[in-house]
């Protein structure tokens, strides 16, 4: 039996980046002791604040969520969640019921805004649509667009100062790498732990950037949480042979993950100097933030033949 | 030298299956035989989450639980 390098316990997890083999209760430790050093570190959060923490069910956002409750107890600030249904048979019907019932179990209020009650269409409809015009775009490209939008556009109508979201360290790193691939500046110039205020925007903020997935996992594993384990059905395409490729060296050369992430951040502020600055616009559409005159959602939906059937997505009935 | 046999159980599959390896095999050489990545999955000993640098012994059902789900 391999023992915890801190108490002797029994070790579930080697930590190979540092060098350490950790028990159950120094890994749950050690999670939450970054998470709060996170917050603390780049001020993501303020006493008193509203929080909405965007939960899809798996283990990254009720880990986060079941953390962000602990701190909003204790810095007096008050958590919502939301989830967005987009609508993928047999995956986010399964993980959605997860979210509710933890968000319930927790006493926090959860809002549930969907694809189709708001644009008409589930995603499996839209990705249906999609091949039938034969358009070039991938699925993700439909569900991360309208997504955000929709998370932003529903913490500002419940008055969030935050938006929080489940990023861990994996997640930040293939973003990293996808708009290197890409040579998406302006992409790669809004990842971060947090997103400044801009007009229109909840700022957004990332607690477990610097978090592995890996720990991420064995934390709401270790504590019991009860999350949804699935594979959406849609991943593929080059997000998933980033994720492969980061992996495999991780694998060999332990702390990778670790030394893109710190490069990334230090070349961050130089980045800003190569970044037009541009301003902001309402949509003329749905009103929402854009730097052009249609935003990307409601340009996606339209290529799609379809519209938004909402103004506003929270009314007392989505909760 | 005689080999060891044990169980593995992928969560998400259906089938459990049955393989030899040889004495002293680690965690962490059956997922190389399995060509599976460390970092994308979570193994349970009997029952308990285990560090892969643990030896297996006859007889263990090894259950391998994915993590990486995407989205
Ligand atoms: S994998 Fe793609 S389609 Fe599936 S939930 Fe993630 S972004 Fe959406
Ligand atoms: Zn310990
Ligand atoms: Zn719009």
């Amino acid at each position: 039996m391999l023992k915890c390098t801190f108490c002797g316990r029994r070790a579930a997890y080697n930590r190979r980046y540092a060098g350490v083999l950790l028990c159950d209760r120094c890994l749950i430790k050690s999670v939450e002791k970054r998470f709060r050093r996170a917050i603390a570190e780049h001020k993501l959060l303020s006493p008193g604040e509203r929080v909405a923490v965007a939960v899809s069910g798996g283990k990254d956002s009720i880990a986060a969520m079941h953390l962000l409750v602990e701190h909003c107890g204790r810095k007096n600030c008050e958590l919502v969640a939301i989830t967005i249904d987009e609508g993928i048979k047999g995956y986010r019907d399964q993980s959605l019921p997860i979210a509710r019932e933890n968000a319930k179990s927790l006493g926090i209020e959860h809002y549930v805004v969907s694809f189709k009650r708001t644009f008409g269409a589930t995603l499996d409809q839209m990705v249906r649509r999609a091949n039938a015009r034969k358009t070039e775009l991938n699925p993700c490209t439909y569900c991360g667009v309208m997504r955000r939008s929709l998370l932003n556009q529903a913490a500002r109508e419940l008055g969030a100062d935050k938006l929080a979201t489940a990023h861990n360290l994996d997640d930040e790193v293939q973003a990293i790498m996808l708009n290197y691939v890409r040579a998406d500046f302006s992409r790669l110039h809004r990842l971060g732990p947090s997103y400044p205020p801009r007009e229109g925007f909840v700022p957004r903020i990332k607690p477990l950037r610097e978090i592995p997935e890996k720990e991420v996992a064995l934390y709401a594993l270790l504590r019991g949480l009860e999350v949804h384990l699935a594979v959406c059905p849609y991943t593929g395409g080059i997000h998933t042979e980033i994720r492969d490729f980061l992996n495999r060296i991780e694998a060999n050369h332990p702390n990778s993950k670790f030394m893109i992430l710190r490069m990334f951040d230090r070349l961050k502020p130089q980045l800003a100097r190569i970044v037009p600055e541009f301003e902001m616009r309402r949509c003329k559409n749905c009103g929402e933030p854009t730097s052009a005159n249609i935003c990307k959602s409601c340009e996606l939906l339209k290529e799609l033949g379809l519209r938004r059937l909402r103004k506003t997505l929270i009314s007392p009935k989505s909760s | 030298m005689t080999c060891i046999k044990i169980v593995v159980k992928q969560v998400g599959k259906r089938h459990k299956r049955e393989l030899r390896l040889a004495p002293h095999a680690t965690i962490a050489d059956l997922l190389r035989k399995l060509d599976q990545n460390r970092e994308t999955i979570v193994v349970r000993r009997n029952g308990k989450i285990v560090v892969e640098e643990e030896r297996l012994s006859d007889g263990d059902l090894i259950e391998i639980l994915p993590i990486v789900t995407g989205g």
